[in-house]
Order: structure tokens, then C-alpha cells, then sequence
């Protein structure tokens, strides 16, 4: 641990940090672009030069430590290092450094689709010359080279920070990329043979400072400036990386990893990255519909709900239903589902998919659905892994499904060959799947993006989506479905649910009578997400301020 | 005219002074069995050390002292590295020596092994020494049949592998660090520092680099003692040094003289005098990345000391001899270009500056030069010097720095002119491209 003093101000710097990281955490801004804090050190841009007192040259702060002095050599009889980073001959050499960036790069910013958070433009701006002495034809450099399947790569835009390449050798350890030719005609390129291809291969696209390298689904969609981001997860598996999604006027334009260094750090997968090219195009339905004669038929949402709720509700044996629940619920869902199990059922029912796949040693986690750790936190039953959906439809009489497509490549002629005794499939899911269009009542909900909720990972951390875009008016989050059918309920005739038996009706009108009072009858995220701190006792009293953009750790969750 | 010392030359000119027979017959490996049978380790690396015997590769660091940076344990793996990789235009003295005396060069690397308890060595070799590299083979081949490599030498305990790796011809590869790089199989580029090459350098073990003729003068001195080596010339560069002449010469080639040779003596009396008895324009007195020195600036002894009066430095002993034909730009072209080439790409200010201060300088050669351009270079260059990863970004700016200084008027006729200076043969350059 050292004392540094910095342009006034006093920092300590550990034993295993470097003058820049700490700089950077304590506020003091150095700018940088070879320098990751997940890569290794290599000091290449020379963009982090500052002056030490006592040393001849300017250093890089980027791999800088600051050893300690005995005290008798202290600096000022407390200082280990003096640094001054906004003295004329820094900013002369800051100058210097962007000159020769700018030597050979285009200046093709109107079309780049950096551009707006471009490193190279920021540092011109701030640290740059307004003029260029440079009257030469620039270097040529190969252009538009598709490195890989999500990657294109523009040789004269590229600075050389080598951060592509040393992601790739140290992260993925997949070695695809490396430095051609020498001096000013270096540039990257793959090894002879191999393609970047590796399952994080669009990160290099976020850590490149400049627009070299572009992601090839993004490439010219839009402005980075007339994006809105909003913070979310990704819910491709049980890691739940932290991500941003940037909308344009309600559409996804692409998903970016969000810094959290509690899951995961900078980077994200492509294939959770490609979840805003695959949720394209998908069939989606915004009101709840009946089928009738073959057909669905759209209704309103009482009628709807009224025609639901006395066809299901106490009207069969528990043997006789099976409810197959989606670990892409999030823990609020999974509460409103607890109550409106309780209504139709008399008992909490239903198992949730154990869904799993590959997994890696960087971030991909084995279980594929993103709350799975949410719903065995709150206490719910599981289906065996990768269970034949089969199995659990095999004599039941009512099948409700929440978002999972169970039917996928089934035809109906198979459902009834499996379950002969089948006569009702309701289903709850954000697009128009095949189970939907196999079911009798099909409530369409809000997708993953477009509602709030919590989510709890494989480690046990809790973090928070949010409505990055907003669904039409009939597609709901599934707490908003059990909302509206409390208020229905609570106006209907029980005796519509054609129950013989006085006691069921009983135990309904019990619920609701528990529920009357509660801030669940009014639809929305927060009083179920009051639910979910009621039924983990871990965060009884966590307000949603404490909810920082991290999340928050539950020691009782997740595999520990 | 100074009185000459062979220390490092003294087997040159001998019958086959490459054969470990006729080498030993001249006192080959009598300093080797000295430091193994009578001293101890610690002997040995203080007698290097009282030597002061100074790096030969360019930047004329203490060996001794370099030496003993490696950690002092006898369990770890540590290695040396001896850098043949001879690529400085102007300076081929350890060519000379690879290929004449070889076993010179293997003695004074096992010598230090044994000081320091290296496990193995590497002579890193230009790729274009062909023949260079086939009779160090042959070297390291006579050494391991006579015991003096492999386990347990000569009974003394130090177990010592010497391998040969072969360059691929990147001047970059003479800078340790991207020589360590190179050895490994990866792109010759130049570490960061730290962390330094003693406590991680080839494969991340404990190395120390030297330059040939380093390794070269460790035997004399373990024979005669680092005393009487000290005594020998100037005193800031102990020892005698191998000067390369080249260029408007009339006798060029190697000379083995004292450092306090003054570089009037080593060009009129040794190399005696300029080509075609023409005028003497401008001396590089340490190979190409050192600073320039115009006619008046001669009378200086070749060490530390005197070329710092002139604003030079030793460097790798190169002398290169400019006489009054040369246009000055054209040289400083050819240099440029040099460097331009030979920069890595890894650090923006030698990757970028280094092409734009060619195509500057390209420019005024042309005759399309503009006024400011002298200006211009030389705020270029200020950004490059001492902000690079390694040295090679100071070599390439040194050259024109001085030349821009120091023959300032010369450019500036070019630009305004358009043309050579009327007494400058415009086919004359110093290397052809």
C-alpha cells in the first residue's frame, strides 16, 4: 500500500495495482485504450503517459506500481510517488499520441458505426489537435473483412490496441487472432485457417476503442445516439449476465454486456447477445383468445377470464392436471402463480421444466432457464433434468402451460395419442408457439423485456429487468395476469364455477378475502415484488433503492 | 597512435581459429578450467564485476551488474541468453567474431553460467548469418564432446546446455525483450518492463541478455583478473572495444582498439582516411541509431565520456565515414526507411511517427518539401523520444534529430531549392535499400 499524490489529491495505491487502475477508481481520469481491467497489461497506446517526479520520461500509468518508499524517502515526508497529469508536457504528449492515431485512420466517422462511442473521437475531442499537419495519402489497409460469422473487421480504423487479441488468447484461449506485417502496415487478422467464431467472439466488438470492428448485426442499423438503453439480464441461462439493451422507438436494436463483477464482468455470450435477432419475427398475438371450432377467437378480458376461470377452477381431481412452469418466470410471476394456484387448484401445483444444456468454463451455465435458482429459492417443484414433456401430460384431464413451448414440433394428432383423456391446454407465453396454437385458451404475456421483475442466478444473485420496451396493452407480465383475475373474481358469482362443493367455494372466497386488502389487486411490479421479500427471508427488508445495478447477493440461494 | 591490445582478436587469423583444436592450442578454455577448478562462483562474478566490463551491445550497461540481478538461489531455472542478432547498420564486429572465434564467445558464456548458476543458454542468431550459425553449431557440438557443455562439466557440478535459435532477420529482435519473444516462437515484439527480463524473461524464467562481444571478454578477464582488465583504456569503458569502419573509408573494417581512441586517429590513422581524398562530412560514430557528428567534432575519444561532448554515444561501435558526396538528406532517407521498416507496430509512437517522419523527410528529398517541415520533424521526434516500449523508437529519432540540427542549412536548401547541394553526387548513399 502506497501514498500517491495526484494533481492535488492524495490516493492509495495496493501492492497489486497499477497507477492507472488506481487512478480510475479514485475518480482521476487518465485516458487509455490499450488498457483493459480484464486483460493482461501491455502498454501499447502510450495514451496513459504522465509525468512522476524523479523520473526523466513520462510514464505509463497503465503499468506503473507504486513501490514503498522507507520513510526517509518519503516525498514531502508522506508521498511514494508524486504524478502530475495535466502539465503541458503531458498534454503535449497526449497531442502527440492522437497525431499519429489519426496519421493513418479515416475519417469516415459520418458512416462508422462507432461513431458516438468512439474512444478515438472522445480523446480528439478532449485531449486532441484541431488540425492535422498529415498531407500524405493515408496508408491502405484491408476493409469490410468478415472475421467471423458476427464479425467485420476495417483495417484502417483499427489503433492496434491488441485488446481483440488478447481477449481471444486470454479469455476464450481460442488464439484466432493475431498482428500481420510490421510498423505502420501492421493490422489484425485471423490465423491462416481459422475464423472468429468462438462463442464470445462479438465481446471483441464491445472492448474495440474505435470502430474496427463491428458487429455484423448492428452494422448500420442506427445512431448510437438516438439509442435508449435500459438495464436487464440476459435470460439464456442461469448466469444471468448483466446486459443493456438499446432500443430504437420500441425495437431492440442490440444487447450489450453491462459491467457486474459479481457475474459477469465485461462480457456476455453471442448466443445471449443473439437473443434480439432471434425474438425477431417470432408470432405474437396482444389479446387472450378462446379457440373455438378450430379457430381462436379473440375476447375481452373479462369474458375472457370469466369463460377460464369457471372451466378450471376446482374442477379437477389434482391427479388430473399438470401445470409445466418456465424458469424464464421471474420470481414475481413465480409468487402471483403461487396465488392463482391456490384459487383454481386449492393447492399450490404445477413443476417447473428442468431444462439444461452445454455449459463452459468462461460464463455459459448448464441450466438454461434464467430463474431457475429464483423458483428453488422459492420453494418450487422440479421435473427431472431434461424430462419428456410427455411423462407429464400422460392422463391428465387439464394441462396449463407458462411459458415454455412444450409442443414444439408436436402435432395434435401426437398430444391426443399421448394424453387420449386431455380436454384442456391453456397457455400463458409471450409468443404465439406452437403449444399456444395447440391450446384452447392462449393468454399472450409480456416478453422478457418488456416487464419488470427480479431473477436470481446460479450464484445466488438477485438483480432486476426492467421494461425496456413497452407491450401493447394486452400482452401482460404473468403477475399482472393473476392481478386482473383477483379483480375479476372478486365480482363474480362463485357460483359460476360450477362446483357442487360448498366447502372449494368457501376456500376461494378465503383467498380472496386474504388478498383483498393486499396491494396485489393492483396490477404492477412492486406489491408482488413485496410478495417475493415476504417469501425470502433473506431479503424481508431490502427496499429496491438497496437494488443497485449489480443486484444483491443471497448467501440462502444459487449453488453457494 | 594508440598502442594496440588484442583481447578479443587474438585468435583471429590463426590456422582454422574456428576449431575447437587449433582454439585450445591458443588458450581456449584455460580461463573456463581456471574459474571451475580454482574460484568459486562468487569469485567469478566479483572479478566480472571489479572488470567493469560494459555491455557491447549499444547501451553499454554494467555486465557484471547485470549479471548478478538474477536471483541468487542454485534451485531455480535460469537462463542466458547471448544476442547475436547483429542488425544495427554499420556494426558487423560480431559476425567477426562467431565466425572466427566461436569458442571465445561459448567460454565466456559457460564462465558466467557457472557464476550465476544458469541451467542453459541461447545464442539467438540473425537468420541471415547462415554460415555464422553453421560454425557455432559446430562450436557447441566440439564443446559438448570435450565436456565443456552437458552435465556436471568438467567435474565441476554445473550442468549447462547451449542452444542455437536462428532469427528470421527483424532488426527488432536485437532488443532483449522481443528476443525473448522470438526465442519462445511468438511475434518479435518488445515486453513491457516491468516486469524486467532477471526475474522474467525466456518463458518466464530468470534471463539475462549479453551481446556476443561481452561474453567475448569474459575469459581474459577470469585469465588475467578483473583488475588488470579495468586498467586497460578509458575508465567509463574498460577493456578494448571492436570498431566496425564502413563507408567513405579507405581501410574498412574491424579494428580492435582501446576506447580512448580518438575518432580522428581511428579514421585518418587506422582506417587511413577518407575515400577519394575528398572532404570529411559527417561521422556516425555507434552504429545507426546513435547521433551524428559533423567534421569538427573528430577529436574525441570513442567512450562514454568523450562522444557525450559531442553529443553522441558509443553505441554497438559502428563508424560510419560520410564524405562530402553524400546529400545528407538522402542519407537520413535511407535511415529512416530503415527504421520505418524494422519498427514492430506495437506502440503507436514508433509505429506511426517513424512513417511520418519518412514520408517528411521522403518529401524534402523529392523536392516537395515545404517550409516548416524542419519544424515539423523535429516535433515528431519529440513525441516519439522516451515514449516508446523500447529503445527502438529513440534510435530512429536520434539519427534525425542530429542530422536535422546539425545540417539544418542542407534541408533547408532542399526545400527551397529543390535539389541536392551542388557538391553532392545524388547516386551516393551509405547502404544501398
Amino acid at each position: 500500500m502506497a501514498l500517491v499524490w495526484i494533481d492535488g489529491k492524495e490516493i492509495v495505491v495496493e501492492k497489486n495495482e497499477t497507477l492507472l487502475q488506481a487512478a480510475l477508481r479514485e475518480g482521476i481520469y487518465i485516458p487509455y485504450y490499450c488498457y483493459h481491467p480484464s486483460l493482461s497489461i501491455v502498454g501499447q497506446c502510450r495514451m496513459c503517459l504522465v509525468k512522476i517526479e524523479g523520473m526523466p520520461k513520462l510514464m505509463t500509468a497503465c503499468n506503473t506500481y507504486v513501490p514503498e518508499l522507507p520513510k526517509e524517502k518519503k516525498i514531502d515526508g508522506k508521498y511514494d510517488m508524486k504524478v502530475y497529469t495535466r502539465t503541458e508536457e503531458v498534454k503535449e504528449a497526449r497531442r502527440g499520441i492522437l497525431e499519429f492515431l489519426l496519421l493513418n485512420h479515416p475519417l469516415d466517422c459520418p458512416i462508422c458505426d462507432q461513431a458516438g462511442e468512439c474512444q478515438l473521437q472522445i480523446y480528439s475531442y478532449e485531449y486532441g489537435n484541431a488540425r492535422s499537419d498529415f498531407r500524405f495519402e493515408k496508408l491502405h489497409f484491408p476493409k469490410r473483412v468478415e472475421l467471423g460469422e458476427h464479425i467485420v473487421y476495417d483495417a484502417e480504423r483499427c489503433i492496434k490496441c491488441t485488446r481483440c487479441i488478447r481477449f481471444c488468447n486470454e479469455i476464450t484461449k481460442t488464439q484466432e487472432l493475431t498482428l500481420i506485417d510490421r510498423g505502420a502496415n501492421t493490422y489484425v487478422d485471423t490465423f491462416e485457417g481459422k475464423k472468429l467464431n468462438n462463442p464470445y467472439s462479438v465481446c471483441t466488438v464491445d472492448i474495440c476503442p474505435v470502430g474496427a470492428l463491428t458487429f455484423k448485426e448492428f452494422r448500420f442499423k442506427e445512431r448510437v445516439w438516438f439509442l435508449q438503453g435500459s438495464n436487464s439480464v440476459c435470460p439464456e441461462c442461469s448466469r444471468n449476465c448483466a446486459i443493456r439493451v438499446d432500443t430504437y422507438k420500441g425495437e431492440i436494436m442490440r444487447i450489450v454486456p453491462r459491467f457486474n463483477p459479481e457475474v459477469n464482468n465485461y462480457f456476455m455470450c453471442d448466443f445471449g447477445r443473439l437473443l434480439s435477432e432471434r425474438i425477431k419475427n417470432k408470432e405474437l398475438r396482444n389479446s387472450p383468445a378462446i379457440k373455438e371450432n378450430g379457430a381462436f377467437k379473440v375476447k375481452s378480458e373479462k369474458e375472457f377470464y370469466t369463460t377460464l376461470l369457471s372451466k378450471i377452477t376446482r374442477k379437477y381431481n389434482s391427479n388430473e392436471v399438470s401445470v409445466i412452469l418456465s424458469g424464464r418466470m421471474t420470481n414475481e410471476e413465480i409468487e402471483a402463480y403461487k396465488v392463482f394456484s391456490l384459487i383454481v387448484f386449492g393447492e399450490v401445483v404445477g413443476e417447473f421444466l428442468y431444462v439444461t444444456g452445454d455449459e463452459d468454463k468462461i460464463l455459459i451455465k448448464k441450466e438454461k432457464r434464467a430463474n431457475y435458482f429464483g423458483a428453488k429459492t422459492l420453494k418450487m417443484k422440479f421435473t427431472k433434468e431434461n424430462e419428456d414433456v410427455t411423462h407429464l401430460i400422460k392422463n391428465k384431464k387439464l394441462v396449463v402451460i407458462i411459458r415454455e413451448n412444450v409442443f414444439k414440433g408436436k402435432k395434435e394428432e401426437d398430444i391426443k395419442k399421448n394424453a387420449p383423456s386431455l380436454e384442456t391446454v391453456v397457455t400463458f407465453d409471450t409468443f404465439f408457439t406452437e403449444t399456444a396454437q395447440l391450446s384452447d385458451f392462449y393468454v399472450p404475456l409480456a416478453g422478457w423485456f418488456e416487464m419488470e421483475g427480479t431473477v436470481i442466478n446460479f450464484n445466488g444473485q438477485l438483480q432486476k429487468i426492467s421494461k425496456c420496451i413497452t407491450p401493447p396493452k394486452g400482452r401482460k407480465p404473468f403477475y399482472d395476469v393473476v392481478s386482473t383475475v383477483l379483480t375479476i373474481l372478486k365480482d363474480m358469482d362463485t357460483s359460476d364455477f360450477k362446483s357442487e362443493k360448498t366447502k372449494e367455494i368457501e376456500s376461494i372466497k378465503k383467498v380472496l378475502e386474504e388478498f383483498k386488502n393486499r396491494e396485489v389487486m393492483n396490477k404492477g411490479f412492486y406489491p408482488w415484488f413485496k410478495e417475493v421479500k415476504n417469501a425470502i427471508p433473506e431479503i424481508k427488508n431490502l427496499s429496491l433503492k438497496d437494488l443497485t445495478s449489480f443486484g444483491i447477493f443471497l448467501k440462502e440461494s444459487g449453488n453457494g | 597512435m594508440a598502442e594496440v591490445e588484442k583481447i578479443l582478436t587474438s585468435r583471429i587469423g590463426t590456422k582454422s581459429s574456428s576449431d575447437i583444436d587449433s582454439a585450445m592450442q591458443n588458450g581456449a578454455y584455460e580461463a573456463l578450467i581456471k574459474a571451475l577448478t580454482k574460484m568459486t562462483p562468487e569469485q567469478v562474478l566479483n572479478e566480472v564485476k571489479t572488470a567493469n566490463l560494459k555491455g557491447r551491445g549499444g547501451a553499454g550497461f554494467p555486465a557484471g551488474i547485470k549479471l548478478s540481478f538474477l536471483p541468487k538461489d542454485k534451485k531455480s531455472i535460469k537462463y542466458l541468453v547471448c544476442n547475436a542478432d547483429e542488425s544495427e547498420p554499420g556494426t558487423f564486429k560480431d559476425r567477426l567474431l562467431i565466425e572466427n572465434d566461436p569458442h571465445r564467445i561459448l567460454e565466456g558464456i559457460i564462465i558466467a553460467a557457472y557464476a550465476v548458476n544458469a541451467t542453459s543458454g541461447f545464442i539467438y542468431i540473425r537468420g541471415e548469418m547462415a554460415s555464422g550459425a553453421k560454425i557455432l553449431e559446430k562450436a557447441i557440438s566440439q564443446a559438448y564432446e570435450r565436456h565443456f557443455l552437458g552435465k556436471n562439466i568438467m567435474g565441476s557440478g554445473l550442468d549447462f546446455d547451449i542452444y542455437l535459435v536462428r532469427g528470421a532477420g527483424a532488426y527488432i529482435c536485437g532488443e532483449e525483450t522481443a528476443l525473448m519473444n522470438s526465442i519462445e516462437g511468438k511475434r518479435g515484439e518488445p515486453r513491457t518492463k516491468p516486469p524486467f527480463p532477471a526475474n522474467y524473461g525466456v518463458y518466464g524464467k530468470p534471463s539475462n541478455v549479453n551481446n556476443v562481444e561481452t561474453y567475448a571478454n569474459i575469459p581474459t578477464i577470469i585469465e588475467k583478473g578483473g583488475s588488470w582488465y579495468s586498467k586497460i583504456g578509458s575508465q567509463d569503458t574498460p577493456g578494448t572495444r571492436l570498431f566496425g569502419l564502413s563507408g567513405h573509408i579507405k581501410k574498412p573494417g574491424i579494428y580492435e582498439l582501446k576506447s580512448n581512441v580518438t575518432l580522428r586517429e581511428l579514421i585518418y590513422d587506422f582506417g587511413g582516411g577518407i575515400l577519394g581524398d575528398k572532404k570529411l562530412k559527417a561521422v556516425i560514430p555507434g552504429g545507426s541509431s546513435v547521433p551524428v557528428l559533423k567534421a569538427d567534432e573528430i577529436n574525441v575519444t570513442m567512450d562514454i565520456q568523450g562522444l557525450k561532448k559531442v553529443g553522441s554515444m558509443p553505441g554497438s561501435g559502428g563508424v560510419i565515414v560520410l564524405n562530402e558526396t553524400v546529400c545528407i538528406v538522402k542519407a537520413l532517407l535511407n535511415l529512416i526507411t530503415f527504421y520505418e521498416r524494422e519498427s514492430c507496430g506495437q506502440c503507436t509512437p514508433c509505429r506511426e511517427g517513424t512513417h511520418f517522419l519518412r514520408l517528411l523527410i521522403e518529401n524534402i528529398e523529392k523536392g516537395e518539401g515545404v517550409e516548416g517541415d524542419c519544424e515539423k520533424i523535429l516535433s515528431i521526434c519529440k513525441n516519439i523520444m522516451g515514449r516508446t516500449i523500447c529503445p527502438l523508437g529513440d534510435a530512429a529519432v536520434m539519427p534525425v534529430e542530429s542530422f536535422i540540427k546539425k545540417f539544418r542549412d542542407e534541408f533547408e536548401f532542399h526545400i527551397k531549392e529543390k535539389r541536392c547541394l551542388p557538391e553532392t553526387f545524388k547516386m551516393t548513399t551509405i547502404f544501398s535499400e
